[in-house]
């Protein structure tokens, strides 16, 4: 099948049962979303038949014939309309059945079903991410009755606790007998859930198999045959180069904040640059300050990578060489007077050798890039062109494959090499055990510092968490969002 | 790769397309259309659109609008005359009026900019509260070229060398319009503060004196457009610049300036603002009634939207077809040794 400019999937030839959890696995761009909007009607098959309980539906399937049918859909970035509530974005679409009421009492058992914490008139703009996608499947469970879920990336937001209350839900729906398409980079996920893998390489299916058996090796084997584990050496620390109260990082060291989806570990680093009166009074480079705003950050050395990059990282409608370039402009020849596509050429060039980008020239708008790529463009703004003395970053590596995993960690390990001071947040254990020399896992004002040892990693990390929460009498619900519409970012 | 470049350049340039057919048509239908005098005619009818046009291009690239461009027109033309009048000074009333205008301009970037509010709304406003000072100031009544400076009637017929002022001061709004907005690092800002205003501030981009200094420059060309038009004519009205805001807002959107801001190239202002002065000396030359005009113009603006999101499409799938695995991009070849920028 081919959709749109290029050739995205060819000969995949798979089934799936009722009752079945099936994980399908891929890296960016391996097809993966193809076949799920094949299947949800979003996009149609060039050739090739697609069946659905025996019956022919390739061809007209249509998003709300989908629905009707029994297809959920879970989409990776919620497709939710952040200014009406909880309640109405979940009959929204909704056949007009039933009173008023009613639908208020089933979307009463959908929220609790899910496990989201929130009340039903809340607006959804006041939801975190991860909060949107329990919300977004509470969705999905409205519709009369599930026979066929799709899952795109549903735990990539989500933290410890809110994935395994996920995953029980996935069990209980295919208990039911409701067949199920998980779709992750995750493979612990994978593992603990799914009874059998597919993976999809280059628009092929390269395995299918049940989970019975399957070494995660073989797994990973399939993903990325040249795939091998990055090493690193833990480089002698200098001195002290950030002290924000909470915690300090010195140079050529790679600190991980760890909490719960959403928590306060990102709080914490947006509060650094945001600015204004609320700002937290620092101690950088040995002088105590308070950093007026994301502009005086980034003059001081100080470069944060924000968690949602379409949000407040890229702009996704100008130039991928612009998007890198834009902060530095003035800093090249003629301070900014006199800019030609050559400009920074150069040093845009060796940022995409750097982070082994992938796609069309930097002149193309950056939308016409994959996720891990426009990811790599917004961390080769910060690491590539100017040197930072502090890097704060919040979840670098999310939503993206494990080569481009691979090429964010070897650039972010390279700089703390380079003796800048390196600050990563995030709800992922993975990510912090696969970047960090030493972690700090934050929750409800508790700090619990760890070190990297033989058992540094995501297990541990969220035992730590656990531990911290039950410590926390009627915790459960995570703070706020750090990227909810906050003072800082208005100017 | 060459015929998505083509592809491309043919998508991003259609308004020069259509402006060509509706050359060729009028021209076709009556030869004299095509003299050298009627299109240097219609170049000259062309400057005070554009001057107004290409900085609310930049504006609404930004992720703004401006509704008083006309009346500021208005308010600086009278504002001039006034001036001209009581001092008897050509240069200080010029100078009086290109100030007002970057004042109105100001209270506009001030308001949006820094405190907040919306464009939409608080330009619809100052549409009324300048135009109504307009004929405040005037009490309602033209000041007729007569008792004014002999410079302000002499403007409109000014030759530098053998070239009409009125055509350099095209040329130099141009210029200055594709300097700022392709070639200067605040080019950038402009579309990154259109394209997405949060993230441009994460970046240190300083979003709020973008946006008031680009509402300035508005201010600033719809009080020079105000001031040529009334040279034009002879005499300062209060209604020079009554409807200009639309002109200029369809001119800016035949352009492919995006309305949500974040998209658009100068190159397009000017052939929208080209399409326009075309159309309506074309249909003049025809004798055609001054009425269909304006349904014509409308409707050319709601045609121009729809062709607008195929050519976005075709935009979109150009780049994506132009993947280059494995190669850094073209401007890539350039760069020389392997090391990284990172540890430089």
């Amino acid at each position: 099948m081919s959709f749109g400019p290029t050739r995205a999937l060819t000969d995949i030839d798979a089934v799936v049962h009722p009752g079945e959890i099936v994980g399908l696995l891929g890296h960016n761009g391996a097809g993966k979303s193809t076949l799920l909007n094949l299947v949800s009607g979003i996009a149609h098959a060039t050739d090739g038949s697609l069946r659905f309980g025996g019956e022919e539906i390739g061809r007209a399937l249509t998003p709300a014939a989908a629905l009707a049918a029994g297809i959920t859909v879970i989409h990776q970035d919620p497709a939710l309309i952040p200014g009406l509530t909880v309640l109405d974005n979940l009959v929204l679409g909704l056949p007009r059945s039933g009173s008023r009421r009613e639908l208020r009492a089933r979307a009463e058992a959908a929220v609790t079903r899910v496990g989201l914490d929130a009340p039903l008139d809340l607006a959804v703009a006041a939801l975190a991410i991860g909060e949107r996608q329990m919300l977004e499947l509470a969705r999905g469970l409205m519709s009369s009755h599930t026979r066929l879920l799709l899952l795109d990336e549903p735990t990539a937001a989500l933290g410890h606790a809110e994935t395994q209350a996920l995953h029980e839900l996935v069990q209980e729906l295919a208990a039911e007998g409701a067949a199920v398409v998980y779709v992750s980079h995750r493979l612990p996920d994978v593992v603990e859930i799914c009874t059998r893998v597919m993976v999809l390489r280059g628009g092929g299916l390269v395995l299918d198999r049940p989970l019975e058996g399957l070494t995660a090796e073989a797994i990973a084997h399939a993903l990325a045959p040249d795939d091998d584990e990055l090493e690193f050496e833990t480089p002698e620390p200098g001195a002290e180069v950030l002290d924000a109260g909470a915690f300090s990082v010195r140079g050529g060291e790679v600190v991980g904040l760890y909490g719960m989806a959403a928590g306060e570990q990102f709080t914490l680093l947006d509060s650094i640059t945001a600015g204004g009166r609320l700002g937290p009074t620092i101690r950088l480079d040995g002088a105590d300050l308070r950093l007026d705003g994301p502009a005086d950050a980034i003059a001081h050395g100080v470069y944060a990578v924000p968690a949602d990059r379409e949000r407040d990282g890229l702009v996704a409608g100008m130039a991928a060489q612009d998007n890198v370039l834009i902060p530095w402009l003035p800093r090249f020849g003629t301070r900014g007077w006199w800019t030609t596509a050559s400009t920074g050429g150069d040093s845009y060039a060796a940022a995409r050798r750097e982070f082994a980008v992938h796609g069309p020239p930097g002149s193309s708008p950056l939308s016409a890039f994959s996720g891990g790529n426009r990811q790599k463009h917004l961390l080769a703004r910060w690491l590539s062109v100017e040197s930072p003395s502090v890097l704060l970053l919040q979840q670098p590596t999310q939503g993206v494959d494990i080569s481009a995993k691979r090429d964010i960690t070897r650039v972010v390990r390279q700089m703390a090499a380079c003796g800048c001071a390196v600050v990563v947040a995030s709800a992922e254990g993975d990510e912090i055990a696969q970047l960090c020399d030493r972690a700090l896992v934050l929750h409800d004002g508790q700090s619990i510092p760890v070190a990297r040892s033989p058992r540094f990693g995501a297990e541990l990390l969220s035992t730590l968490l656990a531990l911290a929460d039950r410590h926390t009498p009627g915790s459960g619900r995570p703070t706020p969002a750090p990227h909810t519409e906050s003072e800082a970012i208005r100017p | 790769m060459t015929i998505q470049r083509a592809k491309l350049l043919l998508a991003q340039n259609g308004i020069f397309i259509a402006l060509a057919i509706l050359f060729a048509g009028f021209a076709l239908a009556n030869p004299n259309f095509a003299s050298l005098s009627n299109v240097s005619n219609i170049l000259g009818q062309s400057v005070e659109l554009a001057l107004v046009a290409l900085p609310l291009a930049l504006l609404v690239i930004s992720g703004s609008i401006d509704f008083s461009v006309g009346s500021i027109a208005s308010l600086a033309a009278v504002s001039a005359a006034l001036c001209m009048q009581a001092t008897g000074s050509f240069w200080l009333g010029l100078t009086a009026g290109l100030l007002v205008g970057a004042a109105a301009g100001l209270v506009n970037g001030v308001l949006v900019a820094y405190l907040g509010f919306n464009s939409f709304v608080v330009t619809l406003g100052f549409l009324s509260i300048w135009g109504g000072l307009a004929l405040l100031l005037s009490g309602g009544r033209g000041i007729s070229g007569r008792d004014l400076p002999g410079e302000f009637a002499a403007l409109a017929s000014a030759r530098i060398g053998p070239f009409p002022l009125t055509l350099l001061i095209l040329v130099v709004a141009v210029a200055l319009a594709w300097w700022v907005l392709d070639h200067t690092a605040f080019g950038k800002q402009v579309f990154a503060t259109g394209g997405n205003r949060r993230a441009a501030i994460l970046m240190g981009v300083p979003v709020q004196r973008v946006q008031c200094l680009l509402f300035v420059a508005t201010g600033f060309g719809a009080a020079l457009a105000g001031i040529l038009l009334s040279a034009k004519v002879q005499s300062a009205s209060p209604t020079v610049g009554t409807g200009l805001e639309l002109d200029a807002l369809t001119v800016v959107l035949l352009g492919g300036v995006a309305i949500a801001g974040g998209i658009g190239r100068i190159s397009g202002v000017i052939g929208g603002v080209l399409f326009l002065r075309v159309l309506r000396n074309g249909l003049a030359f025809l004798q055609a009634p001054p009425f269909l005009q304006t349904v014509l113009i409308g409707a050319t603006l709601v045609i121009a939207v729809a062709l607008d999101s195929t050519v976005q499409k075709v935009v979109r799938s150009s780049w994506s077809r132009m993947r280059t695995p494995k190669s850094p991009s073209p401007t890539a070849s350039t760069g020389s040794g392997t090391t990284s920028g990172a540890t430089s």
